[in-house]
């Protein structure tokens, strides 16, 4: 008796999105299954690692995942080409977190500095993201947007709180938005709604519905990433057929599990490994989940969640 | 269907301070505006009340003095029920007590409805975690119906409360809550009663649309055979009345919603 | 198709006589509809009603238990495809696979790594399950060596035989004889002998098949020499493929009724490569693999993928909850400020977070409130003024601060009256409603 498979077809599908210019430009999403799903339909690209780098020297970052940056993570430029050259990253994530009020108050126009180096000195798309504070993410990513003209790169993250003014200078400026709601698929949907309401266009949306490290919350993301990309793919709903982000790095390398060290947890093994298997695991299962796009920190967790996609593909 | 007068609680904030001064006459003023509006019973939502067991004593005699109507006695607290249940005017119906639930902590209230022959709403939740469709909540109900035949309270005297849930953040449990009323009278026969709060499925929403998903909530529930819901009488009559006609409840006429 | 529990009532003797351990019938009816407890518990069903029960409350995806005692493990009793719909029940199993071409030494570490892996998170015990004892040199001997080693070290350990020689499978898996172990590599060209040894010895018979059609053929012939526990591999191999075999597997037993599939399903995800291999045990666990063998089970590893079984099978209807305790978050001091919310995980995830974002170091007194989050709990009479004083005064937390002033959620301003009444000599102050509002006021509180 031959097997039936039973196969799904999907009356949705999710956007392709394309950042960066010539031949280092790279797309995800575009599919019209279920993540890997390719079994039973079209699944044109593979998902995106960006390399996460900082405005300032990452002095809160765990020493684990400060160690392969030490050379070159007190200048933003030298941290990006680092990425590019030599790890080899096919998009870079720059988050200026020195803007925020207690991180160093950056002024707007350090920003605009910050992003105009780091875009001359790359070739690789360049993913912008604020200090995620609101009001001041507001000055700072209109400003920058305006700055990175014609570079298609993507802009975040534009949030309930201060969607407008940010949306509105990335539409101006021709650049991707991220759009991030706090773990809920309604409220994600909304903010889609009132972003393309504004006449953005909701081709160049990507949905951020807020990560969660593994053993703080990843099942609430997984699901909702899951949640969302069921309502693109069955219910056909236009506005959640965005590609998806996971900002990975900074959920996962400020917790208990990757910093504590095995003098004061033996029965958690050793920190080396630890560190880095939580921050690939917590990525490859929101891959699982439809996560498109992930902003991740330590070269050995990419290095892993890369090989785990390409048995994936 | 019978509507259950819901303005009275303490969450807000005009009520709240009317319980703590003891004020009578906002809420006097709210019970009378609910009954004319056509609720049959008035809800009388007074919180855990640590501490303040006499307020809901307090409360039913305050709404009766005015309205000819039972009181549905809404608090967690066993000794402000008893305060309640001992000065409630039976003369214009049972007084219903909300509520019981799968919780050991509320297994006392069933013993306090047999003592005052009263009515109680079962709610359909246990500790720690929402059901997940209308098969458990049937399995709960079951098992509050026959805690309620232990302690020597006739199922008759329950109303099963699905538990309603925000469409805001649980969207998929609205229609199993319309599921869950269809079932929930196959328990028993007679059918067992059900109630619902209704206006728990636009909470979070915002304001200019809660009217209209209470409303269409409402006719869906009430298709499938919905005995009560705790709701604004103001926002729900002409949906409550007009459902009951088609579904021919009550004899039609030009003016049946005058009436 | 599954009855209804009105449907099941109607079946049942109506005697409420309580021998089922449920005060009614209709509870009974109930607890059965949902698949919580077996129709075996009644005594008095009739025959002609055990056999119209049985057949529509099997679920699509057979229960197995594998092991005996405490060490016992389930499988298999899948009812969703994604978890939002309903709980997953069974987590996926770890098995730590041991291979007869490995010397002394590196079997003493396997089996040990197998037996010291329990570890405690978020109240629950977690550990690697069983233990897959494999014939990869092909001889006999050195199988059998292997198995009795595995059986007097860790015999208490749900085992997995794995070799596709008959021979060898026999006396394996006789160390092993009615402990419910897995016997598992049966092929179209051994499967009926296979079947006998597993039946002899009371063991689950796993299939070995190199696609889904000779998988479907498989079990039938399985089923057909009387086994009734069967655990399958598709032959799946690389992650796409197990993606593939495992979705089209769980769907055609739950969404198609099909039975020959209906059955737990078992992936090997060595790699030379160790964290890879956790991303592939991070992909059995997510999509579908009742059971994974592994190369390796150092503790690192053991913490990353405990977690994230811990996280996919959580029930989400269930709130998440942590502990009741008095956290440090920083590194407070007496006079730092003390916040006081509910155990609801989501809660303490986002006011910790918060208030690490703030970078004023705090005491947060998290309340065991059931996993309700601040406002429902108060609504439902667990998070009263009552309650948190007695938390407030059991927590110890008063030897640790200097200053006795308790910050309550914005949601429950209304409860500062009564808990400055409850809890003498401390001020009450009304904190933010919305977690996102707590940076600005720590600081502007400690400025």
């Amino acid at each position: 008796m031959a097997f039936t498979p039973p196969k799904e077809t999907y009356t949705g599908k999710v956007y392709p999105v394309t950042i960066g210019s010539g031949d280092k430009a790279v797309t995800f999403g575009g599919e019209n299954v279920l993540p890997f799903h390719s079994f039973e339909g079209s699944t044109p690209n593979r998902p995106v690692i960006a390399y996460e780098i900082m405005d300032v020297p990452p002095t809160d970052w765990p020493d684990k995942v400060k160690e392969p940056y030490a050379a070159v993570s007190d200048d933003p430029v030298k941290w990006a080409k680092f990425c590019e050259q030599d790890l080899k990253a096919k998009a870079i994530a720059l988050r200026l977190y020195g803007t925020h009020p207690d991180s160093g108050n950056k002024s707007a126009d350090d920003a605009v500095k910050v992003v105009k180096d780091v875009l001359a000195a790359i070739s690789v798309p360049l993913i912008i993201i604020g200090s995620n504070h609101a009001e001041k993410d507001t000055d700072v990513l209109v400003k920058v947007s305006e700055a990175a003209k014609g570079n298609t790169c993507v802009i975040g993250k534009a949030q309930e709180a201060n969607y407008k003014t940010i949306a509105a200078s990335a539409m101006a400026n021709g650049h991707m938005l991220i759009a991030m709601s706090e773990l809920d698929i309604n409220l994600s949907k909304q903010l889609n709604i009132m972003i393309t309401q504004l006449g953005f266009t909701k081709e160049k949306i990507i949905i951020d519905p807020m990560c969660s490290a593994l053993g703080y919350g990843l099942e609430y993301t997984y699901t909702v990433m899951e949640r969302i990309r069921l309502t693109a793919l069955t219910l056909n709903d236009a506005t959640m057929q965005q590609p998806m982000l996971g900002d990975v790095g900074m959920y996962v390398w400020k917790i208990k599990e990757v910093t504590a060290s095995e003098d004061i947890l033996p029965e958690w093994g050793a920190l080396t490994e630890r560190g880095v298997a939580w921050e690939a695991q917590t990525a490859a299962s929101l891959l699982l989940s439809g996560a498109e796009l992930l902003i991740m920190r330590h070269p050995e967790a990419v290095r892993a969640v890369d090989a785990f996609i390409d048995e994936l593909v | 269907m019978l509507i259950i007068g819901e303005k009275l609680s303490i969450i807000a904030k005009r009520v709240r301070e009317a319980m703590n001064k003891r004020d009578k006459g906002p809420i006097q003023e709210i019970a009378k505006a609910q009954f004319e509006a056509g609720a049959g019973m008035i809800d009388a939502n007074i919180g855990p009340a640590e501490g303040i067991e006499d307020l809901m004593e307090w409360m039913v005699t305050t709404i009766q003095e005015v309205v000819p109507a039972p009181i549905c006695l809404d608090t967690t607290n066993y000794d402000a029920l008893e305060k309640g249940l001992k000065v409630h005017n039976n003369e214009w119906g049972k007084p219903l007590i909300n509520s019981t639930s799968n919780d050991p902590e509320r297994f006392p209230i069933l013993e306090l409805a047999a003592k005052y022959n009263c009515d109680v709403i079962g709610l359909t939740v246990g500790k720690g975690g929402l059901p997940a469709d209308a098969e458990e909540r049937s399995a709960i109900a079951a098992e509050i119906m026959a805690r309620a035949m232990e302690y020597g309270l006739p199922v008759e005297n329950i109303y099963l409360d699905p538990l309603v849930l925000q469409i805001a953040t649980t969207q998929d449990q609205a229609i199993k809550v319309i599921h869950t009323i269809k079932m929930f009278q196959e328990l028993n026969d007679p059918p067992m009663k059900t109630v619902v709060g209704l206006s728990n499925i636009s909470n979070g929403c915002p304001k200019p649309i809660r009217p209209i998903l209470n409303n269409h909530f409402l006719a869906l529930l009430m298709y499938e055979g919905l005995t009560a819901a705790i709701a604004d009488a103001h926002e729900i009559i002409t949906t409550a009345k007009t459902v009951d006609a088609i579904m021919n409840k009550t004899l039609y006429a030009h003016s049946y919603l005058e009436m | 198709m599954a009855l209804t529990g009105v449907e099941i009532f109607k079946l049942l003797p109506k005697t409420n006589c309580k021998k089922c351990g449920f005060p009614t019938c209709l509870a009974f009816a109930m607890q059965l509809a949902a698949r919580k407890v077996s129709l075996d518990a009644c005594p008095d069903v009739s025959d002609a009603a055990k056999a119209t029960l049985g057949e529509a409350s099997a679920p699509p995806v057979r229960p197995i238990t594998l092991g005996t005692g405490t060490k016992a493990v389930k499988l298999g009793e899948e009812t969703v495809l994604f978890r939002h719909e309903k709980k997953f029940v069974n987590p996926c199993v770890f098995a730590i696979g041991i291979k007869d071409t490995y010397d002394d030494v590196t079997v003493d570490k396997k089996i040990d790594e197998c037996l010291t892996s329990e570890i405690e998170r978020v109240g629950q015990k977690l550990k690697v399950d069983a233990i897959a004892i494999i014939n990869d040199s092909g001889d006999k001997a050195k199988f059998e060596a292997l198995a009795k080693k595995v059986a007097s070290k860790a015999g208490d350990v749900p085992a997995i035989i794995c070799t596709g020689n008959t021979d060898a499978a026999a006396v394996a898996l006789a160390q092993f004889k009615d402990k419910k172990a897995l016997l598992y590599g049966a092929t179209m060209a051994n499967v009926t002998e296979m079947a006998g040894i597993a039946k002899g010895n009371g063991a689950a018979l796993g299939v070995a098949a190199s696609n889904l059609d000779e998988l479907q053929d498989l079990t039938e012939k399985a089923k057909g020499a009387g086994i009734e526990d069967i655990v399958m591999d598709s032959g799946a191999k690389k992650a796409k493929d197990i993606l593939e075999h495992n979705t089209l597997l769980r769907r055609a037993a739950i969404k198609k009724g099909n039975k020959s599939v209906g059955f737990p399903t078992i992936n090997f995800m060595m790699r030379d490569d160790n964290l890879l291999e956790t991303l592939m045990v991070g992909l059995g666990i997510a999509k579908y693999s009742s059971i994974v063998v592994l190369s390796s089970a150092e503790k690192w590893k053991n913490l990353v993928t405990f977690t994230l079984r811990q996280n996919i099978y959580t029930d989400p209807q269930v709130p998440m909850q942590v502990a009741q305790n008095i956290y440090e978050i920083g590194a407070p001091a007496p006079n730092s400020p003390l916040i006081v919310t509910t155990n609801f995980s989501l809660t303490y995830f986002i006011v910790a977070g918060e208030v690490e974002n703030s970078k004023v170091p705090t005491w947060l007194a998290v309340m065991d409130c059931e996993g309700l989050s601040v406002l429902t709990a108060w609504a439902a009479g667990k998070f009263t003024a009552g309650k948190i004083a007695a938390f407030i005064k059991e927590s110890g937390v008063e030897d640790k601060i200097s200053n006795k002033e308790l910050i309550i959620p914005g949601y429950v301003a209304i409860l500062s009256g009564a808990l400055e009444e409850k809890l003498e000599g401390w001020k009450i102050t009304v904190g933010p409603r919305e977690a996102n509002a707590i940076p600005t006021y720590l600081k502007s509180k400690t400025a």
